[in-house]
């Protein structure tokens, strides 16, 4: 069923939206009515995923951009201003797993948390330092972050994706409270900010960390990356199943509309209740 | 644009407020007034029967009466629902009235026990009536629907909590006559995550919304402690001190409203959030985060 919607005419800047949930989130803003800038470090996947939109029916355009560079931001920021004419929305999304080579590795490595780092913590810093400013002078915004529920408080004896996910949890842990910070700084200006804490979902990144737990796991040596994320999602999820990249865009679409006006500085999991808040 | 009444202005919703719920059936304890009343007229302008089930007959009516007379389907029942009977009862009427009940809001709470305006302690019968209507009764009301939800094998729970159950921070975490509410809530928070595990095989989705503060009779009653007792500023009518409140400690500088309340509740009850369960949402201009 599609939902015919009303995020009417709202300009919305969705990093990482080249694939994987970036791409989910601006699918289902766009059919609500939102006009997308369609980013990603990858160029040409930025187009694609921006040339799908506009077969549909639906108003997008690309743009390169590295989130780690804050001077690629505050390029990005003034080629969107530049083509759309403002900002309303924007969604943080770009992420990584860790640094190239993560797939093959036991344990971290320091540029596994200068990867995270960079990409999942100032990345976001960056992104919204070059649009809050903007947002603040039209007194108007809202901010969306993907953070995981892998950035909540773990439980439990085991790690769940194994220590090489450490340095990832910690930096989604560090989107939160960026989330929490932001708001208060943001809200005096009436621009929320809130986060969506993705649970488990097949894309490119979630194959590297299967592919991670088949390469470190004699006994999982045997089964399909797509088998061992599988028995993640049983193992793990009361509701049994995996997210889609809809799932997190429906909750974004919530946390973007006039709906949630009253709610800023939380973090939302959509995760079939696999950690709850 | 939606023509919805109480659509918005700018017509930025989530979704189309006509289709959101459209055909659902909803029960709402405590729906009389306040917040359970705004709840109800969100989900009934979102496509949704409403039962508006209260402890007043006259009342409960009354406020179904106000829902049918702009064109919603809506009937009002008596309920009390820390009897078991009593909400197991609305249920059955609920689905002789509409066929089913898709989604139950848990609302109905208070605060103390009678004579609260005056104390400054809490005392033996606030831990009674916190307990039996905030947590028995949200769990009452649960158990009287949950046979029905898992025959259908779907089902939408949502328990109105309070961010006063979420943990305190800082030295400002209200006054001793407030804890037994604050338990009461915090173990609403508890039994919302409790029975997320428990139904989620049954496809149905069990959250909590936690409100800020509104100015509604509950919080009327708080604020005439605070101005009664002190600690309240005395220069200022019990309203205006609490706008003051509202500026000075909450981000987004003011308080809820019972409509915000509803759309945090209509997303919860809606497809879109049909991947989430076992959550609490604050909905309090981010006066507490978590
Ligand atoms: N897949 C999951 O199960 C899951 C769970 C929780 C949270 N998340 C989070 O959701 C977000 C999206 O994840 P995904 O699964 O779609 O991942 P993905 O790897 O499939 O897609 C990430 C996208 O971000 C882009 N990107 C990476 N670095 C960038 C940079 N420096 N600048 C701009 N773009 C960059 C990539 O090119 C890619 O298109 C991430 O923040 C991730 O941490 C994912
Ligand atoms: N007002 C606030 O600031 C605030 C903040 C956080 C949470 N809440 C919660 O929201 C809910 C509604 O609060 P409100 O402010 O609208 O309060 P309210 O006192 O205005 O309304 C509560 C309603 O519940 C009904 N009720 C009480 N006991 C009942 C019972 N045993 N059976 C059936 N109905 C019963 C009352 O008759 C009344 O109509 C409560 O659970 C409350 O704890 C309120």
């Amino acid at each position: 069923m599609t939902d015919v919607t009303n995020l009417d005419g709202a300009i919305t800047l969705v990093t990482g939206a080249g694939r994987g949930i970036g791409q989910g989130i601006a699918q289902v803003l766009s059919e609500r009515g939102a006009i997308i800038a369609v980013s990603d470090l990858d160029g040409a996947a930025a187009e694609v995923a921006a040339d799908a939109l506009n077969a549909a029916g639906r108003t997008a355009a690309a743009f390169q951009g590295d989130t780690t560079s804050q001077d690629s931001m505050d390029a990005l920021a003034a080629a969107v201003l530049d083509e759309f004419g403002r900002i309303d929305v924007l969604v943080c999304n770009a992420g990584v797993i860790g640094a190239p080579g993560y797939h093959e590795r036991t344990d971290h490595t320091e540029a596994d948390w200068d990867a995270t780092f960079g990409v999942n913590v100032k990345g976001f810093v960056h992104t919204a330092n070059s649009v809050a400013p903007h947002m603040r002078d039209r007194r108007a915004g809202k901010i969306v972050n993907i953070a995981s529920h892998g950035g909540r408080k773990p439980r439990g004896a085991r790690a769940v994706l194994g220590n090489i996910q450490a340095p990832y949890s910690v930096s989604k842990a560090a989107v939160i409270q960026w989330t929490h910070l932001l708001a208060i700084e943001l809200a005096p200006h009436n621009i929320n900010v809130n986060a969506v804490c993705p649970g488990t979902l097949w894309t490119p990144m979630w194959e590297a960390i299967a592919e991670n737990r088949k390469a470190s796991d004699p006994e999982l040596a045997e089964f399909t990356p797509r088998e061992i994320f599988e028995m993640s999602v049983k193992d793990r999820m009361p509701m049994g199943r995996e997210q889609t990249p809809r799932d997190i865009g429906k909750a974004v679409a919530f946390l973007v509309s006039d709906d949630a006006s009253e709610i800023t500085g939380q973090a939302l999991n959509v995760n079939g209740g696999a950690v709850m808040n | 644009m939606s023509t919805t009444p109480g659509s918005r202005p700018d017509g930025r919703s989530s979704t189309d407020e006509t289709r959101q719920l459209s055909d659902k059936v909803a029960l709402v304890t405590g729906a009389a007034r306040g917040i359970g009343l705004g709840i109800a007229t969100v989900l009934a302008e979102r496509g949704s029967a409403v039962a508006i089930c209260d402890l007043s007959e006259d009342a409960s009516r009354s406020a179904a009466e106000g829902l049918v007379s702009v064109g919603h389907r809506s009937i009002g029942i008596a309920t009390d629902v820390t009897n078991r009977a009593s909400i197991s009862a609305a249920v059955e009427r609920t689905i002789e009235a509409f066929g089913r009940v898709d989604i139950l809001v848990a609302n109905a709470g208070v605060w103390a026990a009678s004579g609260l305006e005056e104390r400054t302690d809490y005392n033996d019968n606030d831990w009674d009536v916190t307990h039996s209507v905030n947590v028995r009764g949200v769990v009452h009301s649960a158990e009287a629907v949950i046979p029905h939800m898992k025959e259908r094998g779907s089902g939408r729970i949502v328990n109105i909590a309070s961010h006063g159950g979420r943990k305190p921070r800082g030295t400002a975490i209200g006054q001793t006559l407030g804890l037994p509410y604050s338990v009461s809530k915090a173990g609403v928070i508890q039994w919302t995550h409790g029975l997320a595990i428990e139904l989620a095989p049954f496809n149905i989705t069990v959250n909590a919304v936690c409100p800020g503060e509104l100015w509604t009779h509950m919080i009327e009653g708080i604020y005439t402690n605070r101005r009664n007792v002190g600690g309240g500023p005395a220069d200022l009518s019990v309203r205006d001190g609490w706008d003051e409140r509202m500026r000075d400690t909450v981000p987004l500088g003011r308080g809820q409203t019972p409509r915000d309340i509803g759309h945090a509740v209509a997303f919860f009850a809606s497809e879109d959030a049909s991947e989430i369960t076992g959550q609490a949402l604050n909905v309090n201009g981010g006066a507490r985060m978590n």
